[in-house]
């Protein structure tokens, strides 16, 4: 979110240039909240995100890194080469933004301040130029084809020469537009390659091109020499044809990928109808809102910012950020949360909370954080590419010189198809594609992924512990037992009591209104009136019944020789009961419990049929956490547990050579949660940048444990389909090539195929949004 | 057969007139948003 002015009033062509006009204007620190947050450190670090352009594969990703770490200031670099983004921690006093992004440009790539907001515009040209290019070798591939068809099928002497060469001529002249603009990309990158002493996927390819047009042309323009009197074009345009349909998808599917990050990255509108001060409205950017402003937003725009209704209602589609699927209601004086849409009417907001404080904001920097994030197995994959590209080139250059002798031509063309099969992008891709897709479709479902590293110790997991209090149960109160004096009816007393409630918002009131809408309907028709609350005690009203006082014992002046007659509800406390008296007279005894999440118990038996220990470690009070665990279906029970005790009991699961995933509401669990193989953190409360969890289940649906490490196990197995199935076609292709046994443009297609096969064996992952449920 | 020595450049610069033309439709934006044109009739303005 930068100034409109700087980029985008910039003609496109001279990009270098404004590049840097808009870098130093980026150097003004009032504009680094748009793509950084401070780390409030001693050293004034600050942690930015950026959109890298022109990587290709992790050889890429390594480059791009090396370069920005190369700035002296710049402290941590990850870059991710399937999400094409990077995450950098930079040092205000030593360096600015202008510097490193330079230094990513002149490494050979472009990089932008992701949120952005011509990252978009960005994306667009590119996808057309790429479009582009694929159709001119598309086209131009299939019309040499038809060129190169006689020569394949016409016997020997069926042809004139000058047939032939006419055909040969018309084949080089549609090769041209090929070679120079559609395999531009390739050539551009592996020059840079070439410059920064550094090597890249690319590079073979690039060469590979370059020598099998070379071969041809001297074979059209001089058939009598050395290099024999064949031509390849057709093998050139086509395997040309097949990267590049190759790289539109992946890059098609990277961005539907990246697509679900996007979906929230760029949710927030880009202006909005800001209320001036004679009451009419005004469009101003998004950025320019301050604190207190009143902006009106319309059905089916997403609101600004968090803020509190003043006018009008509504409902809002929250899913993306609580993982609520419901519409839900917002009338007067409700809070709406940045992000989500407005879907039924034209409301206005008045605006309490604004950039990196929202819970948009949290939510965004969280998912960009995984994105720039690399797995274990994708930093192996990166590091075996580089040397894997060198031998690849010595494997091309002995295989040319074994054929030599035989045909030069053939050689040539053996070796070019030893540079064009191989692809360490299918290694490289394999693990950050599948899991960037989960996380994306976890997302979606309202679960964010912190650390992709977590979803590889999901699958190992054995023993699930789970926290109490607001993991199993909801943060609400609930009626239970109900027990009343003989001359009236329970649900007559729940009636006048949740009458009473209505006045109220202490959660023991909510819970005897919630109590009440679900009981029969109230027989005995008592008027309430003058209802009052004591605060603290509870409260006092008017009825036929005479002066009712709804409370505590002590409040209610319950006698002690009464309560000793009053059959007391099992295994509750005197905190967790009140009273309804009238002219104190006890009418009624209302026990309040906790409420256990609807989904616990499914959740639970899930877990349990998936073969898993299922354990609950509460510091509540054992009598009530045996009571849910009861209520829920887990045998394991430890009550009443410090926070030291609750880290001992982990250890100690530990130590048996358990593998624990913690399950808690993230906010009173934290060192348990940290010590866990891996943690998953309830986040309806969370303050998200605080929680140190790997997982956060956004709605606190207990049903999305099962699903995810359902999910988790999934993603792994998809992993290693992808590995073995890059490390076979390798193994199978690159012999062959040397043995001189692949086409060049049988290598090209091979090459295509293997990586998207790989990315969309990935995407297969993609649909997985919905829980699995067991009955 | 004579033809083809005319018909074979005809074909280079005809394939020329329809890259041509695809250009024109990438960069109208011919292929984005192709749902947009049927929704279109749905909203108001």
């Amino acid at each position: 979110m930068l100034t409109p002015a700087l980029p985008q009033a910039q003609p496109t062509s001279t990009s270098l240039e404004s590049d840097q006009r808009a870098w130093i204007a980026l150097d003004d620190p009032a504009e680094w909240s748009g793509f950084s947050q401070a780390l409030d450190n001693e050293q004034q670090d600050w942690e930015s995100r950026l959109a890298i352009e022109g990587m290709h594969c992790a050889a890429c990703a390594f480059n791009v890194e090396r370069a920005l770490k190369a700035v002296q200031g710049v402290s941590s670099v990850e870059v991710n080469a399937t999400s094409g983004r990077a995450r950098i921690v930079w040092s205000a006093a030593l360096t600015k933004p202008s510097d490193w992004l330079s230094a990513v440009s002149k490494a050979g790539y472009r990089a932008l301040p992701a949120a952005d907001a011509f990252a978009q515009d960005t994306r667009r040209k590119n996808q057309r130029l790429m479009l582009w290019r694929w159709l001119v070798a598309g086209f131009c591939m299939m019309q040499v084809m038809m060129y190169a068809y006689p020569a394949y099928v016409a016997n020997a002497g069926e042809m004139t020469p000058d047939m032939l060469n006419l055909l040969r001529w018309a084949s080089w002249v549609l090769t041209l537009p090929v070679l120079l603009f559609s395999s531009g990309p390739f050539f551009s990158n592996a020059l840079n390659d070439l410059k920064m002493r550094q090597i890249s996927m690319d590079m073979p390819v690039a060469l590979g091109i370059l020598i099998t047009f070379i071969v041809s042309t001297a074979a059209t323009f001089e058939p009598n020499g050395w290099w024999g009197e064949e031509v390849y074009f057709d093998s050139l345009t086509m395997f040309v044809f097949f990267l590049l349909t190759g790289r539109w998808i992946e890059l098609r599917m990277r961005d539907r990928t990246a697509g679900a990050l996007d979906a929230l990255m760029l949710r927030l509108p880009a202006s909005v109808e800001r209320q001036k001060a004679d009451g009419s409205f005004e469009r101003v950017a998004v950025r320019q809102l301050a604190l207190g402003d009143v902006v009106r937003v319309l059905p089916g725009e997403t609101f600004p910012a968090d803020g509190t209704i003043t006018l009008g209602s509504t409902s809002a589609d929250e899913a993306l950020l609580t993982g609520e699927s419901r519409a839900v209601p917002k009338g007067l004086g409700t809070e709406v949360i940045a992000g989500s849409y407005n879907l039924s009417a034209a409301v206005q907001v008045r605006i309490d909370k604004i950039g990196q404080t929202t819970r948009y904001a949290q939510i965004v920097a969280l998912m960009e954080r995984v994105s720039a994030e690399k797995p274990r197995l994708a930093i192996l994959a990166d590091r075996i590419a580089r040397p894997f590209l060198i031998t690849v080139l010595f494997a091309a250059a002995a295989s040319a010189a074994f054929w030599w002798q035989e045909d030069h031509g053939r050689a040539l063309m053996a070796a070019v198809a030893v540079l064009i099969v191989t692809c360490p992008c299918a290694l490289s891709l394999a693990t950050p594609a599948a899991m960037l897709t989960v996380s994306g479709a976890l997302a979606k479902s309202g679960v964010l992924v912190r650390k992709m590293q977590a979803l590889e110790a999901l699958t190992t997991i054995d023993t699930v512990v789970f926290d109490k209090t607001g993991t199993l149960t909801h943060d609400r109160m609930e009626i239970g037992k109900i027990s009343t004096a003989p001359h009236i009816s329970q649900s007559a007393a729940l009636a006048v009591a949740s009458k009473m409630a209505q006045h109220s918002l202490h959660p023991v009131s909510r819970a005897l209104v919630q109590a009440s809408q679900t009981q029969l309907a109230d027989e005995a028709q008592i008027a309430v009136s003058n209802v009052q609350e004591i605060s603290g005690f509870g409260l006092v009203a008017d009825a036929s019944l005479g002066k009712l006082k709804l409370g505590s014992a002590k409040f209610c002046e319950i006698t002690d020789e009464v309560l000793q007659s009053l059959q007391k509800p099992v295994e509750s406390e005197q905190s967790s009961v009140v009273y309804l008296v009238a002219n104190q007279v006890w009418l009624a005894t209302f026990e309040v419990i906790e409420a256990v999440k609807e989904d616990a118990a499914n959740a639970v038996s899930a877990l349990q049929s998936l073969g898993l220990g299922v354990e609950v470690l509460s510091g509540d009070k054992l009598q009530s956490v045996a009571r849910i665990a009861n209520l829920v279906g887990i045998s394991q029970v430890n009550g009443g547990c410090t926070p030291q005790e609750k880290l001992q009991r982990l250890q100690f699961l530990q130590q048996q050579g358990r593998q624990v995933a913690m399950v808690g509401d993230g906010l009173n669990d934290g060192p348990v949660l940290a010590a866990a193989h891996v943690s998953i953190a309830m986040g309806q409360a969370v303050p998200l940048a605080q929680s140190q969890s790997d997982f956060v289940i956004m709605s606190g649906e207990l049903n999305m444990v099962p699903h995810l490490i359902h999910q988790a196990k999934r993603t792994m197995r998809i992993v290693k389909q992808n590995l073995i199935w890059a490390a076979v076609y390798n193994a199978t292709c690159v012999p062959l090539a040397v043995a001189g046994m692949l086409p060049a443009w049988l290598a090209g297609l091979g090459m295509a195929l293997s990586s998207l096969l790989v990315v969309l064996n990935a995407a297969r992952l993609a649909n997985a949004t919905k829980p699995i449920t067991h009955p | 057969m004579d033809i083809l020595f005319l018909l074979i450049p005809l074909s280079v610069v005809l394939v020329f007139a329809v890259l041509g033309g695809l250009w024109w439709a990438i960069y109208t934006g011919q292929f984005e948003e192709v749902e947009a044109e049927g929704e279109r009739i749905l909203h108001e303005d």
